[in-house]
């Protein structure tokens, strides 16, 4: 499905990225983060861009990246724009780095979740420390997440068979119509979770404060290799930091 | 004015997803026919009858309701000829009372305040509701939101009427009281459109059944015709009626002829026919 | 006795008219009972009454003796009782938590404690008992209603239970699909000797597998035994499948058709049977 949000959703593929554990492929867009932070060059931020959209591509990715891309556009445009005219003396790099800085953070994630799915993420929180209850709540809104997009197509669907024009009038208008999508979607998704609730507790969850785990993350030679890279990558701007005038 | 109520020609439909839902759908459903649609899940029921009034608009082909093109016309102003109950009547609930719900379709539609009033009274009597009137619509059993569901859309009077498996869920005595609306339908003369699994339900009320298989139609015929050939519903994974099924075997062991969909007094009396005739 | 339960009342917390009223119930390992009745008898509360989800869940007001397997839910918790009482519920989507079946079957032995190689092992085990070799790795979103209903079954019964629990399991599914669901938990009774117990409204789906009916009504238990005599006696509430209709007239007019038939094609053996060995016993 095209949605604006397709690059932050897992799709399954077998590549590369795919076998890396998932503490080292965080690892690796945490550092883009980073790169992308400490630099002020307009050309690494686009360097950095570019690295993370090959990354997509080399992990057969491009076409879930891409309409995000697009939806993303407006929104990189109206950071520039902003910049440009809320910020008084702002030169036009600055925007423009402010533009892409935003454009190669939002890749690098995009890259993650792409490449790594909502279980795999879980499990290295838990085995990071981080109590099942919370990896849960994570795991659970991830998957949940094209059952709720039915939804709303479905309650949608039969508010407009009730003769109900949602799109009509003006903004404020339009705005108070969404109310009516709203309020059996929100009691539809809490008793959803009520269910849910039960079948939780009929797995026995909660009979322990440190349940098991099928699964076990180990990092392999090359995760420690990709990890070393990142690093190498977050330092880089340090290195590459010009005498570029420093932003207001 | 067209001469069907509604009319699929080589309805294609293709999710954005890429998933093909209906491949090539060819039906036509006269005015005051009572169709069943049925097939396994996944054959695309749903995804056809959404078409009927005009929640989605084919991918290629057309659908007509009652000569008009569905692709020209907003679902709001479709809904107002064709009538749709989905199958979960938690996802149709839009107001704050039980009067309210079934008000809302004809507030929408811009009916006259007397019209609404006398209407919302006679369906909720209709369907048992009205003692309910003024509670709010979530606290009502699922059976009775079900009605409500149905109530709303019945009482705006729309030509065609097409339910989402109605039976679903349902217990023996609420199955029985969505019979008797069926045939309080028929007796108003409504085109229906029924998606339903429930072959039972679909015997008493139905002139066709249209049976489909991944996004096709593989048959079109009278229950009688339909429900008696065991191979052609196993590949909708379907079966027959208990007594279609009790009949087939009683045919081969040569103890009756089957004809037609049988009641049990006839079987009954076949048997008892050979165990006193001899 | 697995569970025994001797003059149960229950009320919700927000409610005035108790949904249990005085019910007795005993069930015993290796029988497979259907729990029926209109909705709002009360049936889906007795299933959580047997699994700890009232009160613990729920709250309200229980009262009577209850025993599952040596606890009484009031004072056990919820996921002690999920050790003995497996719950599978109406709408797969619901109860599978995962991205994949593999992992969903899994977790209810992670929550228990159970050592990974252990859990390893009986995953395994369950997945070659059921099937799922081809679908180990699909997420719920993959799968058709059937198999996800299969492996809801899967991942609780992975956790070996005495009693497994099935409230309204078919709902969603095709007839074709619903059978198969019963029909495999006709396998795990007979296989390991449990206990199941099916809320079914669909009568014709069920009654080939079950042992017992028990019929409810306004909270309390108004039919327990024979599944044919249950239902003749109260069809007015749970309907009358044809083939019972058939059967009844025909035994009344002096056939001889012997047991009450599970299936349309055993009653016409039946009839064949009597009609050629007309004036025998």
């Amino acid at each position: 499905m095209s949605s604006p949000l397709q690059a932050f959703k897992y799709v399954k593929k077998d590549t590369f990225m795919d076998s890396l554990d998932p503490r080292s492929k965080f690892a690796l867009s945490i550092s883009l983060l980073l790169a992308s932070l400490l630099s002020n060059s307009v050309t690494v931020q686009l360097a950095l861009f570019a690295t993370a959209a090959a990354l997509i591509a080399a992990a057969k990715r491009a076409s879930q990246w891409l309409p995000t891309l697009k939806a993303l556009t407006p929104l990189v445009l109206l950071i520039f724009a902003a910049n440009l005219v809320f910020t008084p003396g702002m030169p036009l790099r600055g925007a423009a780095l402010m533009a892409l800085r935003f454009l190669a953070v939002t890749t690098a994630f995009s890259l993650f979740f792409l490449t790594t799915t909502p279980d795999d993420i879980a499990l290295a929180l838990e085995q990071s420390g981080v109590p099942r209850e919370y990896t849960l709540m994570l795991t659970m809104s991830l998957r949940f997440v094209p059952t709720l997009a039915d939804d709303v197509e479905t309650v949608t669907a039969a508010l407009l068979s009730r003769g109900f024009q949602l799109d009509r009038g003006n903004l404020l208008q339009r705005a108070r119509n969404y109310v009516y999508l709203l309020v059996p979607l929100i009691v539809y998704e809490v008793r959803r979770s009520l269910m849910i609730a039960e079948a939780l507790e009929s797995r026995a969850f909660g009979a322990t404060k440190h349940p098991t785990s099928l699964y076990k993350l180990s990092l392999r030679p090359v995760d420690y290799a990709v990890i070393l890279v990142s690093a190498i990558v977050a330092a880089t701007p340090l290195l590459v930091n010009t005498a570029t005038p420093q932003l207001p | 004015m067209g001469r069907y109520a509604i009319e699929a020609v080589e309805l294609h439909y293709r999710y954005p997803s890429g998933y093909e839902a209906l491949r090539g759908i060819n039906l036509a459903v006269s005015k005051g026919e009572f169709v069943a649609i049925m097939g396994e899940n996944g054959s695309g029921k749903t995804t056809l009858i959404k078409h009927f009034n005009g929640v989605l608009k084919p991918t290629s082909g057309k659908v007509l309701v009652d000569g008009v093109d569905t692709r020209n016309v907003p679902v709001s102003k479709l809904s107002r000829r064709v009538g749709v109950v989905f199958q979960n009547p938690d996802h149709q609930l839009f107001s704050e009372t039980v009067w309210d719900e079934v008000a809302f379709p004809m507030r929408n539609f811009g009916f006259p305040d007397d019209v609404v009033k006398e209407r919302v009274e006679r369906y909720l009597r209709l369907m048992g509701l009205y003692e309910y009137r003024e509670r709010s619509p979530y606290l009502l059993s699922l059976g009775e939101r079900k009605r409500l569901t149905i109530a709303a859309v019945l009482a705006y009077d729309p030509e065609i009427v097409v339910l989402d498996e109605p039976t679903a869920g349902q217990d023996y005595i609420q199955k029985e009281h969505i019979s008797g609306l069926m045939n309080l339908l028929r007796t108003m003369e409504k085109t229906v459109v029924v998606v339903t699994h429930d072959v039972e339900f679909v015997v008493e009320h139905v002139d066709r059944i249209i049976l489909m298989s991944r996004g096709r139609v593989v048959a079109s015929a009278p229950p009688g015709e339909l429900l008696t050939n065991p191979r052609v519903l196993a590949s909708a994974r379907l079966m027959p009626p208990q007594l279609v099924r009790l009949a087939i075997q009683l045919e081969k062991k040569g103890i009756l002829r089957l004809d037609g969909i049988p009641e049990a007094s006839q079987i009954v009396e076949a048997v008892l026919k050979r165990w006193t005739g001899g | 006795m697995l569970a025994d339960l001797e003059g149960v009342t229950y009320r919700y917390p927000s409610s005035s008219t108790p949904a249990l009223v005085d019910v007795t119930l005993g069930v015993r390992q290796g029988e497979y009972i259907l729990l029926a009745g209109p909705s709002g008898c009360g049936k889906s509360t007795l299933a959580r009454v047997l699994n700890g989800l009232i009160p613990n869940f729920y709250g309200g007001v229980l009262e009577g003796r209850i025993v599952v397997d040596g606890k009484d839910p009031r004072e056990t918790p919820t996921y002690v009782m999920a050790m003995s009482v497996g719950f599978v519920f109406q709408n797969p989507e619901n109860q599978l938590f995962f991205s994949s079946v593999e992992r969903e079957i899994a977790f209810g032995l992670e929550n228990l404690g159970v050592p990974p190689e252990e859990i390893r092992e009986r995953v395994e085990r369950v997945i070659a008992e059921y099937g799922l070799e081809d679908i180990r790795h699909l997420a719920p979103s993959e799968l058709s209603g059937g198999q996800k209903q299969k492996v809801a079954i899967a991942s609780v019964m992975a956790m070996e239970p005495k009693l497994l629990i099935l409230d309204e399991p078919t709902a969603n599914l095709d007839p074709f699909s619903a059978v198969k669901v019963l029909g495999l938990v006709r396998r795990e009774v007979d296989a390991r000797n449990i206990a199941a117990i099916v809320i079914e409204h669909r009568l014709e789906l069920v009654l080939p597998y079950v042992d017992r009916v028990v019929v409810m009504d306004k909270g309390r238990v108004v039919g327990d035994g024979d599944p044919y005599s249950v239902v003749v006696e109260h069809a007015h509430v749970v309907g009358l499948p044809s083939i019972f209709d058939v059967y009844r007239r025909l035994r009344a007019r002096g056939l001889e058709l012997g047991a009450w038939p599970r299936t349309p094609e055993e009653l016409a053996s039946r009839i064949e049977s009597a009609l050629m060995g007309r004036g025998g016993e």
